[in-house]
């Protein structure tokens, strides 16, 4: 009897192995900068809620960023040392390795933000500079996009992603300012005002660490190393 | 291209490889080509040992490699690339004019060798292939003492100084006198894969090459062997040039610092598609198909 054809009658191709630890890597990259996007989400929401308990679950659950860091950093490494990745695929791996480092110092950021909210919580009720959740939403919105442009290696998305930042830093001078502004006419709430300045630079360091992965995705489509931070 | 290349100013190799000299007119001057999309690599003249201009390389009517032009950079390694049967072989062996051994081989366009046409009237293939010698995919020493294998080719060609030194100075640089220096008169087939492979390298040397042509020389090879041949790969590249055909994509990317990828076409013609340092060509190859066949997308 004539068997009938089926996908193990298929050889899978010459790539096949590499194609799917490849995959794997990606979807953990994914799904890291997913838990540094809700990290965040958290952080800022516990400064402008004087939310401690909940600042205390994002420091926690850092601990699972770290982790995640640390399985994708092995799975790189090992490939690299197995398939001897080159050209694209080579590029691809060094882009996912350093932004999967730079995801995990933005989880760092978000546990600096969320012991920031618990500082503040603990001090007399002062109203939060309407541009810091201002900042957090943009950071968010273009961490999502870098993952996006990371996973699609689309160059375009990836420079836009670097050009927003230049509204993070805006914002960021604006914090500052109005930190001086505040210290100046309400010298007792001057702690108040140096945390919030210290939350919006941890959100403008972080910005720049998202650009840094812009930059990875434009190397990794074109192969040039470009500076895409000024 | 004229005759002045015997009489090399910079103490290169002297050029006495024709019998009738063979100068190229105005009308014949090379024109730059380009092939696959990507502009030729050039080199400055006095670094270009091989010029390769429009060549095909034909056996009986097929045609095995179809229109190249190249060059090959001197004390440089170059590696030839691509799947098999997209002519890297033939390419390789239409270098010394090995492929003359073939009765049906024939060949069009040009090799320039330090500016002389290899392939025309008067050039004797014999001196062509002293000064470019050959190191095969199989170790094949000479059913001959160690000393004799290597004493063999500049016994051939007259050699009058001493034999002894010559020996030892070829074994040296070949990186194998220490593992032979005291059992020179044992057969060299008695040897191991690796040290078979390094005396037939000494064998090329002892004489006095300008290229060492290498067509798979480790494949048979364990990995050990095979780095050790890379070494002295380098080694070698200060006084010689190399151009080496390898199936072995990691060594292309680990020992060469040019890399010539060519392919098939569907009339199964080889042709060249990117050559390039081979840092840039395992990094971000230009073309595409270079792409894929590097990173086992096609092939």
């Amino acid at each position: 009897m004539e068997r009938a054809a089926d996908a193990t009658d298929q050889f899978p191709g010459p790539r096949a192995t590499f194609d799917r630890a490849l995959d794997g890597v990606k979807d953990d990259v994914l799904r890291l900068g997913a838990k540094v996007e809700d990290a965040l989400e958290r952080a800022g929401r516990a400064m402008v809620e004087r939310d401690s308990d909940l600042a205390d679950r994002v420091r926690w659950d850092d601990r699972e960023v770290n982790e995640l860091q640390r399985e994708i950093n092995t799975e790189i490494t090992a490939l690299i040392a197995t398939q001897g990745p080159v050209a694209r695929d080579v590029r691809e791996l060094l882009a996912l390795y350093h932004a999967s480092a730079e995801l995990e110092r933005m989880g760092d950021y978000a546990v600096n933000i969320a012991k920031l909210a618990q500082q503040l919580a603990s001090e007399p009720e002062t109203p939060i500079f309407k541009q810091i959740p201002r900042m957090e939403q943009i950071c968010r919105e273009q961490l999502r996009a870098a993952m996006r442009a990371l996973v699609d290696i689309s160059e375009d998305v990836a420079r836009g992603v670097c050009k927003r930042d230049d509204e993070i830093d805006h914002l960021y001078n604006s914090v500052y300012e109005d930190a001086i502004q505040l210290m100046a006419v309400a010298p007792e709430r001057a702690r108040q005002a140096t945390h919030m300045l210290f939350a919006a630079h941890h959100l403008e360091r972080l910005g720049d660490r998202v650009t840094n992965i812009g930059e990875d995705v434009v190397y990794l489509a074109t192969g040039q190393i470009e500076d895409l931070n000024n | 291209m004229t005759p002045e290349a015997e009489h090399d100013p910079d103490g290169g190799p002297t050029i006495h490889l024709v019998t009738t000299q063979h100068a190229l007119d105005e009308s014949e001057q090379i024109s730059p080509a380009t092939s696959g999309g990507v502009p030729p690599m050039t080199f400055a003249d006095d670094d270009v040992v091989f010029e390769l201009d429009g060549l095909s390389c034909f056996y009986d009517q097929f045609r095995a490699v179809r229109d190249i032009s190249l060059q090959v950079p001197k004390n440089q390694i170059t590696a030839l690339i691509g799947p098999s049967g997209c002519g890297k072989s033939t390419l390789l062996r239409s270098f010394n004019r090995m492929n003359d051994l073939i009765d049906s081989a024939r060949i069009t366009g040009r090799i320039l060798y330090h500016g002389v046409d290899l392939y025309a009237d008067g050039v004797d293939p014999v001196e062509v292939r002293r000064r470019i010698g050959m190191v095969f995919q199989k170790p094949n020493p000479f059913p001959k003492s160690i000393y004799d294998n290597v004493a063999f080719g500049p016994r051939v060609a007259g050699f009058k100084g001493s034999m002894d030194e010559l020996v030892e100075r070829s074994l040296r640089r070949a990186a194998i006198w220490d593992e032979v220096k005291d059992k020179l008169k044992g057969p060299g087939t008695a040897l191991s894969g690796g040290q078979q492979q390094r005396l037939c390298i000494a064998r090329a040397i002892a004489v006095e090459p300008d290229v060492i042509l290498m067509d798979e020389p480790c494949s048979a090879l364990d990995p050990i062997a095979t780095l050790k041949i890379e070494e002295l790969m380098r080694e070698l590249k200060q006084n010689y040039t190399i151009v080496i055909v390898t199936h072995n994509m990691q060594q292309a990317a680990r020992a060469s610092d040019y890399t010539a990828f060519l392919t098939m076409g569907e009339d199964r013609a080889g042709y060249l598609v990117e050559m390039a340092p081979t840092q840039e060509l395992f990094t971000r190859p230009v073309n595409r198909l270079t792409e894929d066949y590097i990173t086992g997308r096609f092939g």
